[in-house]
């Protein structure tokens, strides 16, 4: 066990380290954006500031050596941007946790709602409330998070102002507010999942259903809802709790850049399509690579705990 | 007693694909999944025609000082303070104007027509790039199937959002050069370039596991046996058999193509402002749905019913094609 997490979290550090090359050479070689535009006061980018700002950056080292400078920069916190910005990194530990909680939040929400409705649907198989779940479930997946967050926000925050329009705060600080601010972007990103999940959980409990072990189970006697718990969730969400594991990794990059956008939820995805709108290359590939850190650390853990649920993915090689 | 069944004519084989058309034939929801995709499709690629015939406008043009005679009101089509007019439900301005007095429905109809081309394309790319990898991969194994396996690992391990995002902000700011092909900053090519790469792990990983599996078949090692080279056994004698996967995975990818695509450019890193496309009217419209909530309502409703009827023909053409598999419902949307 302890072998396929260093495994796994050896393979996630690699990963990033690629990206970081990836990222750094995909904005380094931008010809366009010119770190010498704002030190030539009014008559921006003249020969003489160009020269200056290739001096004061190093712009005509090697790539390798710009690339090493960069990376201690990054992780020692204070990158240098061309166009001025505040701490980097501490900018993005206080982001850190808004979108945890976000995304979090967001992911319990979506696999409560997908298991406890697959049950449902695997408790009435091909009754009526089956039927009527999944097709909600597919109409809940066909609803982009964009385009509910954005019916959301722009109706109940922004016209009605039933919610607050944008902001944060801090669970320790007041809960309630906490609560209230996060409910809305919850929503928007939790629907499509927990339809998709409802589908998935609901496929993969029929299989199991069917299983033998399961009719043993019963056939020994076991109360229908032991039978339910111990034998068909516990073998029929491993393989849901794999794409559970992904998505929540993804998330991080994914709908809460967007999610954070709208509802002006200070987290790092607001932290990156602001950065991003800078054209400040040094923050944006520091963002990057801090953002590819979080998404393969956050999939890497999210593998250690579901093998160490089943033995069976445990198994030498490097996961896939 | 047995019966015997008399065999007066050979029996009549039906293949796998008269099969899987017979079962979506028979599919009632992938029916009206169907239609419901042809009517929003068939509206969209008649844009130009609608623009010319009914609305009388095109996508860009301005109407901030037209007047227009309702029931016999006479109405300004931007109100003297900035506000535009809502649907009207006539041949001009249906479902109403934007802030700046363009006919909304004609930028709906031009921005998903470009939406569903971006996608189209995108996926194009997608298995024009992933079908020769997994086969190359699963076909050779070794060392070639490690480095291609860990390059596929390493963009599905990003989501597509945020790789398609950085990517695009690079080539916005830019421009690429990919041999002979040059593409522009604020091209509408740069969402189908990044959406197309960063989709390609999500065909490319299960064709290989196919591919992989195929090779140790019979009928594989009769054609090497008879000397076929490489590209022959892999091109006439496994690719026949990866279409039914891809054919179950491209329309599902190709709905998660128009939502990635419109979030890109909600964010800024797709289709650049002016151009209509889902994104860029949602985010036009969250600014306005104080005063007019149609901006936003109407390309919002529009997107969900294009998506709801594509994955729900997805989901229909994978229950034809592979009625024992497990809904494919959940593959990288971007999310």
């Amino acid at each position: 066990m302890i072998a396929f997490a260093a495994r796994r979290l050896g393979w996630a550090l690699v990963t990033a380290f690629i990206a970081s090359i990836v990222a750094f050479l995909l904005f380094w070689t931008i010809p366009n954006v010119d770190p010498s535009y704002f030190l030539g006061g009014a008559e921006h980018g003249t020969d003489a500031t160009r020269a200056q700002a290739t001096e004061k950056y190093g712009l005509d080292d090697p790539l390798p050596v710009q690339y090493v400078r960069l990376m201690e920069a990054i992780f020692s916190g204070d990158v240098e941007c061309f166009y001025g910005c505040g701490s980097l990194r501490s900018a993005f530990l206080e982001a850190l946790p808004i979108t945890f909680w976000l995304v979090g939040g967001a992911a319990l929400i979506a696999i409560a709602t997908g298991v406890a409705l697959a049950l449902v649907c695997v408790r009435y198989r091909g009754r009526w409330q089956d039927r009527v779940i999944s097709t909600v479930a597919t109409a809940a997946y066909s609803v982009p998070s964009l385009v509910l967050a954005a019916l959301l926000w722009g109706f109940l925050a922004y016209k009605w102002r039933l919610f607050p329009e944008a902001g944060y705060v801090g669970l320790t600080e007041n809960p309630l507010e906490w609560f209230w601010h996060l409910l809305l972007p919850w929503v928007a990103a939790a629907l499509p999942f927990a339809g998709a999940y409802v589908q998935v959980v609901r496929a993969s409990l029929l299989a199991a259903v069917d299983e033998e072990w399961v009719r043993t189970a019963r056939a020994k006697g076991l109360p229908e809802k032991k039978v339910i718990r111990r034998h068909v969730l516990r073998n029929g969400l491993i393989a849901p709790a794999n794409i559970w594991g992904l998505d929540f990794s993804h998330a991080f990059g994914g709908f809460a850049l967007y999610v954070e956008v709208i509802f002006g939820v200070p987290g790092i995805g607001l932290l990156t399509s602001e950065t991003l709108g800078s054209l400040d290359l040094p923050p944006i590939v520091g963002l990057a690579i801090y953002l590819a850190l979080v998404v393969v650390l956050a999939s890497a853990v999210v593998d250690v705990i579901v093998a160490s649920l089943d033995p069976r993915i445990r198994r030498p090689g490097l996961p896939t | 007693m047995t019966t015997v069944a008399t065999v007066s004519e050979p029996a009549r084989s039906t293949s796998p694909g008269a099969l899987a058309l017979r079962r979506l034939r028979r599919d009632r929801e992938a029916l009206a999944f169907g239609v419901l995709l042809a009517l929003v499709v068939v509206p969209l690629f008649a844009a130009p025609l609608y623009a010319s015939h009914v609305a009388g406008t095109t996508p860009q043009e301005n109407h901030l000082t037209d007047e227009l005679v309702i029931d016999a009101k006479r109405m300004y089509v931007v109100s003297l303070d900035g506000v535009p007019i809502g649907p009207t439900w006539r041949r001009a301005y249906f479902v109403g104007a934007d802030e700046n007095g363009r006919d909304l429905m004609v930028r709906l109809l031009y921005g998903g027509r470009s939406s569903l081309l971006m996608g189209a394309g995108a996926l194009g790319l997608t298995v024009l790039f992933a079908v020769p990898l997994a086969l190359i991969a699963g076909y050779f194994r070794g060392r070639t199937d490690s480095v291609i396996s860990r390059l596929l690992d390493l963009v599905w391990s990003f989501p597509a959002l945020l790789v398609g995002f950085l990517l695009a902000s690079a080539i916005n700011l830019a421009g690429a050069r990919i041999g002979p092909l040059t593409i522009e900053p604020g091209s509408k090519l740069i969402p189908v370039t990044v959406i197309g790469l960063v989709y390609v792990p999500y065909i490319a990983r299960p064709l290989r596991g196919q591919v992989l599996a195929l090779r140790e078949q019979r009928f594989i090692e009769a054609a090497r046996a008879c000397g076929l080279g490489p590209v022959r056994v892999m091109a006439s004698e496994m690719l026949p058999h990866l279409w039914t996967t891809i054919l179950v995975l491209v329309p599902l990818l190709f709905s998660n193509a128009v939502v990635l695509e419109s979030a890109l450019s909600f964010l800024g890193a797709g289709v650049q402002s002016p151009e209509p496309s889902f994104g860029t009217l949602i985010a036009a419209g969250l600014n306005n749905v104080v005063l007019s909530p149609h901006l936003l309502l109407v390309p919002s409703i529009a997107l969900v019913l294009l998506v709801l009827s594509l994955s729900g023909l997805a989901e229909g053409l994978r229950r034809a094609l592979n009625p024992h598999g497990t809904p494919a419902v959940h593959l990288g949307r971007g999310q």
